[in-house]
């Protein structure tokens, strides 16, 4: 009884700590759609972008790791300033669903760039932390829990600490909230929208990073990269688009989700649910409650 | 009036939206430094296309000013954008409030100083001298905007403009659906800033009594044409507005332009 407990603990904490690795994608989106309310498909490229950005700068340059990532995070600075220029300013008045095309299109863009630059092959990130088991918790809470999925946490959980002071108390988080609430008002009083976006952008591109090193040192830096933000779909389905907490929630919720369910009911299906329960789980979400757990309600006056 | 004397001069403005549809044909408006003027008309008669195109908003809704002059200040705003017409002192409080409704008042508020290089403490004082005019929104400060009733969310967009230290506020229709009482409360307060703080005041309103008891100057707008104007006191007693904006008639509703063709006609016939 005992051991099977102890297994399901196993389960549930891989599993959550594997949903921070889909919290973190899915905080990029949460930035975006925070600034202008739209879904944007270019994040998965973002994230293999700026992933193999990194590992080239390390592996074909010799630079070391740390300059690396900070280059990496400077290069997904000038990617944000570029979108601005480029892509959001010339549609500043169009209506959000041009800005959404326009963000698949930006997808293109950047995967064909980071493949022309860097190669298509797969390649080996090497964080230094490995994807297995630590030993003393395994010695003595008998439970296997990856070193990796642990530094995911951690990572996640300063990140949204981080955005969420940058939001509450600085005077361009006080802003970019102004913008998401009503962004023509927000002009009106001489709030920059550029300024907003290119901000949101480039915290989109560095977040980006941060998730693709952690999925990169899993899986390898590969183009599959990309699809991996679909995964975040079901995770902002269930926290919500707009909230940043709403997503790591909802990451853990899907982490610990599919995992169990695979474990226990997967037999039953023959295996492989982990791919599709959670889009299961996402539409009853959206059936009951469709701004998610944590996503702003649409506050009306009657 | 000389220019020297007007914070803001329009002369034979036309306006359209998506390059054809018209807004304005003709619209030429002068406000002077440290008045109130008032900018009357019917739904749809170009009061707020008029504002927006002084703000510059117009942009944002894929409008255009495409012929005649717009001065503020002595300079033309041909160039500007909104965040640099705030720059310059000019602040639209735009139609129906658009308070930041996740954001609490006092947020909202300081929002309204983000164009603004102040420091913490410079802020705080601010927003107390502020508080003076809008005794109401102390009280309120910490509750989520969204959730105040439509004349503190009203008080909240003039609050939020006002951190802004315009030299002259655009406000489209203040007393929107407001209640009697809150509509006296609001043109109080919009009286205040501009005696104490000398803020020139547009005020577009379809609520014409009141906006003209509370302004020195008044234009009627219709169809995007100026059909009429007057210092407030000679609008209130004149018999056309009167009987179209005032209600105050013999016979039944008229448009103002039927009334004017009249008087055309009766000009002829005694000619």
């Amino acid at each position: 009884m005992v051991e099977e407990l102890l297994f399901f603990m196993e389960v549930l904490v891989g599993g959550l700590l594997a949903g921070t690795m889909y919290s973190l994608v899915a905080l990029g989106f949460v930035l975006i759609f925070k600034a202008s309310a739209t879904f944007n498909f270019s994040q998965g490229a973002m994230v293999f972008f700026s992933v193999l950005a990194f590992v080239g700068f390390m592996q074909d340059f010799n630079i070391p790791f740390v300059l690396a990532f900070i280059l990496a995070a400077l290069l997904m600075v000038v990617v944000g300033l570029c979108t601005e220029r480029f892509v959001l300013r010339p549609l500043m008045n169009a209506s959000e669903d041009t800005v959404l095309m326009a963000t698949i299109g930006l997808g293109y863009v950047l995967e064909g760039l980071a493949q022309a630059a860097w190669g298509v092959e797969v390649r080996r990130l090497d964080l230094g932390i490995g994807d297995f088991p630590v030993p003393w918790i395994a010695d003595n809470l008998k439970l296997f829990i990856s070193a990796l999925d642990i530094t995911a946490g951690l990572v996640a959980a300063i990140m949204i600490i981080g955005l969420f002071l940058l939001f509450k108390y600085t005077k361009i988080g006080l802003g970019l909230r102004a913008v998401a609430d009503d962004a023509g008002a927000a002009s009106s009083i001489g709030i920059p929208l550029k300024h907003i976006m290119l901000l949101v952008w480039s915290a989109a591109g560095v977040v980006a990073l941060v998730a693709g090193c952690m999925w990169g040192a899993r899986a390898g830096v590969q183009f599959a990269l990309v699809d991996l933000a679909l995964k975040a779909l079901p995770v902002l389905i269930i926290g919500g688009f707009s909230s940043i907490p709403g997503a790591i929630i909802g990451g853990l919720i899907i982490g610990a989700v599919e995992k169990v369910l695979e474990v226990y009911i997967g037999p039953f299906f023959g295996g492989a649910i982990e791919g599709w329960a959670p889009y299961v789980l996402a539409i009853f979400f959206l059936l009951y409650r469709p701004e998610g757990l944590f996503g702003e309600k649409i506050i009306r006056r009657v | 009036m000389s220019t020297s004397t007007n914070i803001l001069n329009i002369k034979n403005i036309e306006v359209t939206y998506d390059n054809v549809i018209l807004a304005l044909h003709d619209v030429s408006l002068k406000v002077p430094k440290g008045k109130v003027v008032a900018l009357l008309g019917a739904n749809g008669a170009g009061k707020s296309t008029t504002l927006k195109a002084v703000s510059t908003m117009l942009a944002s809704e894929r409008g255009k000013v495409t012929k005649g002059t717009i001065e503020y200040d002595g300079t033309s705003i041909e160039k500007q954008n909104p965040s640099q017409m705030v720059g310059l002192g000019m602040v639209q409080v735009l139609e129906g409030r658009r308070c930041f409704g996740h954001l609490t008042v006092e947020e909202n508020i300081i929002a309204g100083a983000y164009s603004r290089k102040l420091s913490k403490g410079d802020i705080n004082q601010e927003l107390e001298k502020i508080y003076t005019y809008f005794i109401r929104l102390k009280e309120r400060r910490k509750s989520q905007a969204a959730f105040t009733s439509g004349g503190e969310q009203q008080m909240i967009a003039v609050a939020r403009a006002m951190m802004a230290k315009p030299k002259m506020l655009l406000l489209d229709e203040p007393t929107m659906g407001l209640a009697p009482q809150l509509v006296a409360e609001i043109f109080n307060i919009v009286k205040e800033l501009n005696q104490k703080e000398g803020v020139s005041i547009l005020l577009a309103e379809q609520n014409t009594n009141v906006a003209l008891k509370n302004s020195d100057y008044g234009y009627i707008i219709e169809t995007g044409r100026v059909m009429l104007d007057g210092t407030a006191q000679s609008l209130l007693s004149n018999d056309q507005v009167k009987e179209l904006y005032l209600g105050i008639s013999k016979k039944g509703r008229k448009n103002f332009r039927d009334v004017l063709k009249e008087e055309s006609l009766t000009k002829k016939k005694i000619n």
